[in-house]
């Protein structure tokens, strides 16, 4: 993928935010007065990427236009993104599902998932894997940490 | 000061401390020794870890993590030709050339004996300047403080970004994230969109892992199909080549101190980085080598220069965070927060608010250096099998350890959201080339800048020329203008330089063609 278009969407996408920032007065709710005013630091760092992202677009833009050559740090390698789309699935499934079935039981289903996902075929090992480290990080936290990572609530 | 050392040594000469001192150079030595993880990806999973323990403790584990994973990321540069960081690059160059030769022990030793020199030499020096220059900054008002912030927003985005404007890009994001919120000084909620739960920001330890530990996971999982290579330590029938002779270190000795210096010096400087330091020292010791020819063929000065010079870094980018609240780099910016979270604010104020536990610190950093010459020394085949484990047992178990490191902070589940929402920015940026190490520097310090810009306008009312009355404020817009104009200067020339390289190879593929 050419990263020179992502550049041009993006800076627009940035200078836009920003001139929302700059021109919105709703973004901020009560406080006291100050010397500074709480929308004077967040509206200098919004004219800020204006700029920045501005002159991002602009030479991206420019290249695209001159049909110049893609350099390799403007290419974005897009094999494998299948995989990473699977994992922040897996991820997402996760962050649903412990709050129901607790830490306990959805780790080892994410940790099996995410190891067939990177290629992992020998299944004895990665099934006890995935067993026990739910349980050390579990027992670990509550022990020593005093952290009480969800459990089952179903019931 | 040296009361306050001795009462520093005597408090870190404990089980508590010696323990985390232990379990932080393991893990610091295993992660960085293991392909596609770094230091920094070994502390920001292990941040979470030090929450529930006293400062001493937390904070010297994480530092023992930070010097053993710079120190590990050269045993898979060494055996397997994979710099863990770009700072080993140079590393792998020779030290890959040894372990071809069959004299893999030689060059795991040399780079360890260089790094624990390199790492204790900066350790001296920043007990040493740290708490007169801290004595010094403490003169600074507001208003020399807003400069100075200025000038380190401007270094670290101008130095540490792909191009200058993405830097300074990827800075500003950060301090846009950083204003989401309450504000500290007016009490307003800004950018929360009526949402409760952005009242307190953006929790920090899961961005943190969000923005620099799971795109590397992401980058791996990408990568999947790329087979596994096993980090294994070649053996030499002749001794001499398994080990360094005391003779051969000291050939090298010269080396790593003017490597050390150089490291050290770099490494004070905010932005540069370890890289940096590892790539000029190398020259310098290149340029003053008997046997330059050597050099990138298996040079065993060439790996003590290297490796001294970018361990040292580790000791000398807290002397800017300590004295003057200005992280020197990316694991710099990341302790930063550690200290925030155990309640310790870096900057001058704290040799005399916390005089105990930062000499406390200071003196586990110097242990940690005799730790980690032991244990990895005596554990060289442990580490490398660990290390070699494949990818499929080690990132589920990272997983994991962000899952519950981000739960941790603040047990709250809705701080998953927030981790993943940031693992997909940050992978997001390093694609169209935004750092976001810098990113993490601009969201740090952004409360401290908007604290003293908001005091010196106060001290200041509507005379705003009184701003640039101090010589301080000069002296920094001038060093962030030099700064600026250096680093166009310099990438312009490395641009033409590649250029032309690119060329010269092209040349010789046109003739034969034709």
């Amino acid at each position: 993928m050419d990263r020179r278009k992502v550049d041009v969407v993006l800076s627009t996408v940035i200078i836009i935010a920003s001139l929302i920032i700059l021109t919105y007065d709703n973004f901020v709710e009560g406080g006291a007065e100050s010397d500074l005013g709480s929308m004077t630091l967040p509206r200098v760092v919004a004219a800020l990427m204006i700029f920045f992202s501005g002159s991002i677009g602009i030479q991206s833009l420019k290249k695209l236009y001159n049909n110049a050559e893609i350099e390799s740090a403007e290419l974005i390698i897009t094999n494998g993104f299948s995989g990473i789309f699977i994992y922040i699935g897996i991820f997402v499934a996760y962050w649903l599902a412990v709050p129901y079935i607790g830490f306990l039981v959805a780790t080892p289903f994410v940790m099996f998932a995410i190891a067939i996902l990177l290629g992992g075929r020998n299944w004895l090992p990665i099934s006890a894997v995935s067993i026990l480290v739910p349980v050390l990080v579990f027992f670990g936290s509550r022990e020593f940490l005093r952290v009480y990572l969800p459990t089952w609530t179903l019931s | 000061m040296i009361d306050n050392i001795l009462s520093g040594f005597s408090a870190i000469l404990a089980v508590g401390p010696i323990l985390g001192i232990i379990a932080g150079v393991v893990i610091g030595i295993i992660f960085g020794a293991i392909p596609g993880i770094s230091a920094i990806m070994a502390i920001a999973i292990i941040l979470p870890m030090t929450f529930y323990v006293d400062p001493i403790v937390g904070i010297t584990m994480l530092l023992a993590v930070y010097k053993a994973g710079i120190y590990g990321g050269s045993i898979s540069a060494i055996l397997i030709n994979t710099p863990g960081a770009a700072a080993s690059f140079l590393t792998a160059l020779d030290g890959h050339a040894l372990t071809k030769a069959g004299k893999a022990g030689k060059a795991l030793d040399i780079s360890l004996f260089s790094s624990v020199s390199g790492e204790m030499l900066a350790t001296m020096v920043l007990i040493l300047v740290a708490a007169p220059i801290s004595a010094i900054s403490l003169q600074a008002g507001p208003i020399e403080k807003v400069f100075l912030l200025l000038f380190a927003f401007t270094v670290i985005g101008t130095l540490a970004g792909e191009s200058i404007p993405r830097g300074l890009l990827s800075c500003c994001l950060g301090m846009l994230f950083a204003m989401v919120g309450m504000s500290t000084i007016t009490g307003a909620s800004r950018f929360t969109f009526g949402s409760t739960e952005l009242m307190g920001g953006f929790t920090f330890t899961p961005m943190l892992i969000g923005i620099l530990v799971m795109p590397e996971v992401l980058n791996v999982i990408r990568r999947r199909k790329v087979p596994h290579h096993e980090l294994a330590i070649t053996r030499s029938p002749n001794p001499a080549d398994n080990r360094i002779s005391f003779a051969e270190f000291r050939s090298v000795f010269r080396t790593i101190l003017k490597s050390s210096g150089i490291g050290t010096f770099i490494g004070a400087l905010p932005g540069l980085g370890s890289s940096t330091a590892a790539f000029i020292a190398y020259g310098e010791g290149k340029r003053t080598s008997k046997k330059p020819e050597e050099y990138g063929k298996g040079s065993v000065e060439g790996i003590a220069a290297a490796e001294s010079a970018n361990n040292a870094v580790c000791g000398s980018s807290m002397i800017p965070m300590l004295t003057l609240s200005i992280p020197g780099d990316d694991v710099a910016a990341l302790l930063m927060g550690a200290f925030l979270i155990h309640g310790l604010t870096p900057g001058p104020m704290i040799f005399f608010e916390h005089t105990e536990t930062i000499y406390a610190i200071f003196a586990g950093f110097l242990i940690t250096d005799l730790f980690l010459l032991v244990i990895a020394k005596a554990g060289f085949s442990f580490f490398v099998k660990i290390a070699s484990l494949r990818r499929y047992y080690i990132f589920p178990c990272v997983t994991v350890f962000a899952f519950a490191g981000a739960f941790t902070a603040g047990q709250n589940i809705n701080d998953i959201l927030v981790l993943i929402a940031f693992t997909v920015m940050g992978y997001g940026m390093r694609l169209v080339g935004l750092n976001p190490a810098v990113f993490i520097v601009g969201f740090i310090l952004t409360p401290f800048f908007e604290q003293n810009l908001d005091q010196a306008f106060a001290i200041v009312g509507s005379d705003y020329h009184l701003m640039f009355a101090s010589p301080f404020s000069w002296v920094f817009i001038a060093l962030s203008v030099f700064f600026v104009f250096s680093s166009i200067k310099v990438r312009k020339k490395s641009a033409a330089k590649a250029k032309a390289e690119q060329q010269a190879k092209q040349e010789p593929l046109c003739n034969q063609t034709s």
